[in-house]
């Protein structure tokens, strides 16, 4: 099976630059549709697990860097960047490779090379996830946010409804909505489900699929069904939620 | 003006008041004296002493001429040693040995000579001889110890300067803006796509405008909006949708004088902090409205909002220092969040 590839930047020539240059570098690869910005690109690679990730790290949604924290190791990424900040030093040392814009050929070849040495040696890298927080704080500690949400407005019927954070248990992707279920019911919201995770707060709401966020504070149990599947329980409430393969590392008995 | 203070201590000990330390003079002083004023203080020296010995009487011509040689040698040689270290110290030991060798030649003499009109021709001589030494040698110290100060001074200056121009090109070009803008111009003309030309065109005409902006202190508003313009020309070829823009400045308002880039760097920092970061892109709004004497120019975004810290950044922060130093405490910018989310830059300038 080919390895599939992941391409994420914001600006359309060079997204466009880069996967024209990785068909030409990597034939055999094959290239998913790229992403424009950091949320489609988590999004993306959810859905289609790519071996191998381009991310720029100046995105939208979602920076490069936080992409790469979410994917945790489950594929090779190799950074983009236009101006090589001091940071860049780091990557030398890592195990993550950096591009910079323009992309050169020569270059683009020794960094797909370097990826596919380590395909085919599973070893474990350095510590990536140290690496990528020293860079967080680094490169893009001055960087704006979207503001953090505060309260949900949900429309229902001819009034809009105001949903605080902390009554909310979990957020459900539906079609072209995106479902709340809170403690005092629920209701359906135009915000899609990626765009909410980039103002959720991480450690309080956890994403344990690719189309469900849940309260942490909510969880109950997680229980193991077979070799792939899990599930939790939430506390008071009858719904049983499945954990895609990708979040199951979540929950690991200490 | 204030009245210069008199340094009476010049009197008994003369001599240059500064003294060089060793890195200054490596800095400043490692020049020769120019080799025309050498030759022709020589050539004027040779007819002086040619005049003595003619005008001299017979009995000393000897004795004059190796004094004058001796002069010559000391001279030289004790110029060139203040030359290279012009002190004080170093100018008093130097006159003391120029004496102290003309009075041995000249007494030592004396006593061997008997006629009196030729004891007083020797010692009227090496008066003479001895002064001209001293007063040449102070003013080889106090023309050299002026000379390194003044090249010190050109020095200081003209790296500041340089530093200065560094700094402003620096925070200019963005190097971001740069290869971004490099990679998209690449894929263009690699895919043969027509937006390449455009973009070339509107990369050159920015790098045009912007390259001498900081060679003036004074630019008209007319002028930074072209800048503006050309950036914004780019940035939307690059963002596509992502990017709408509105320029709003009355005519009337164009010849006004600004230090030159500051409108620049707001709008700079409106597209990378509030187009940038939203999904779906946004739009920048400049405005210009003249009130009384004051110049008042908004650069208005519809992004995230200006976050803690926002206003102390390194663009923001430049801005400031380079409105105070053209007016002081006059001008002002502020940094708010928008009526209807995202942030307004507003800078408020005094005109005549």
């Amino acid at each position: 099976m080919p390895h599939r590839i992941l391409i994420a930047d914001d600006e359309q020539a060079p997204r466009e630059q880069l996967r024209d240059a990785v068909a030409l570098a990597w034939p055999q690869a094959e290239l998913l549709p790229p992403a424009a910005n950091g949320l489609d690109a988590w999004d993306a690679f959810l859905e289609h697990e790519p071996a191998v990730c381009f991310l720029d790290i100046r995105m939208p949604g979602l920076n490069g860097i936080e992409v790469a924290q979410r994917i945790r190791g489950r594929a090779q990424v190799v950074f983009v960047t236009a101006h090589g900040d001091h940071a860049l030093a780091a990557f030398d040392a890592g195990a993550v490779d950096y591009l910079m814009k323009p992309i050169e050929s020569a270059r683009l070849a020794q960094a797909v090379a370097r990826v596919q040495q380590r395909l085919a040696v599973p070893a474990p890298g350095p510590n990536l996830a140290e690496l990528l927080a020293r860079l967080t704080s680094e490169v893009i500690g001055s960087a704006p946010r979207p503001p953090a949400l505060q309260v949900i407005q949900a429309g229902v019927g001819k009034e809009v409804r105001l949903i605080r954070l902390d009554e909310v248990v979990y957020f459900e992707a539906d079609a072209r909505y995106t479902r709340v279920v809170h403690s005092g019911g629920e209701a359906l919201i135009r915000t899609p489900l990626k765009e909410l995770l980039a103002q959720l707060d991480a450690a309080v709401f956890w994403q344990i699929h690719r189309s469900v966020i849940v309260a942490q504070r909510h969880i109950a149990a997680a229980v193991r069904i077979d070799e792939g599947n899990m599930q939790i329980t939430l506390r008071g409430r009858p719904e049983k939620l499945a954990v895609s393969r990708h979040f199951q590392g979540l929950f690991k008995a200490q | 003006m204030p009245p210069q203070a008199i340094d009476w201590s010049q009197l008994w000990y003369p001599g240059p008041s500064r003294e060089f330390s060793a890195a200054e003079l490596a800095r400043a002083g490692g020049d020769a004296p120019s080799r025309t004023l050498v030759v022709v203080l020589m050539i004027n020296l040779a007819y002086f002493a040619l005049a003595l010995l003619i005008v001299a009487p017979a009995g000393i011509t000897a004795q004059l001429t190796s004094l004058l040689i001796a002069v010559a040698v000391a001279g030289t040689a004790q110029s060139r040693a203040l030359w290279r270290r012009p002190t004080r110290q170093a100018l008093m030991w130097h006159s003391l040995g120029a004496g102290a060798v003309v009075w041995l030649m000249v007494t030592g003499w004396i006593w061997r000579v008997n006629d009196r009109g030729l004891r007083s021709w020797l010692v009227s001589v090496g008066c003479l001889a001895a002064l001209s030494l001293v007063v040449a040698l102070w003013l080889v110290t106090m023309f050299r110890a002026q000379q390194i100060a003044a090249k010190l001074r050109e020095l200081d200056e003209r790296e500041r300067a340089a530093e200065m121009a560094r700094q402003l090109l620096a925070a200019q070009i963005q190097p971001h803006f740069l290869f971004n803008t490099l990679a998209a111009l690449q894929h263009w003309v690699l895919t043969r796509d027509e937006r390449a030309s455009e973009l070339l065109t509107a990369l050159t005409a920015y790098l045009r405008a912007t390259l001498p902006l900081f060679q003036r202190q004074h630019l008209p508003l007319g002028d930074e909006l072209q800048v503006v313009r050309h950036y914004l020309h780019v940035m939307q070829l690059r963002l596509g949708q992502r990017l709408r823009f509105e320029i709003d400045v009355p005519e009337p308002l164009w010849p006004l004088p600004l230090p030159p880039g500051l409108v620049l760097t707001l709008v700079e920092n409106a597209i990378g902090h509030g187009i940038e970061p939203q999904l779906h892109g946004g739009c920048v709004r400049l405005r210009a409205q003249q009130t009384g004497a004051l110049l008042c120019i908004e650069v208005i975004d519809d992004g995230p909002g200006p976050g803690a810290g926002a206003s102390e950044g390194l663009g923001l922060g430049n801005v400031r220092a380079r409105l105070r130093q053209a007016y002081g405490d006059a001008a002002t910018l502020a940094l708010q969040a928008a009526p209807g989310g995202g942030a307004c830059a507003t800078l408020t300038i005094p005109v005549a």
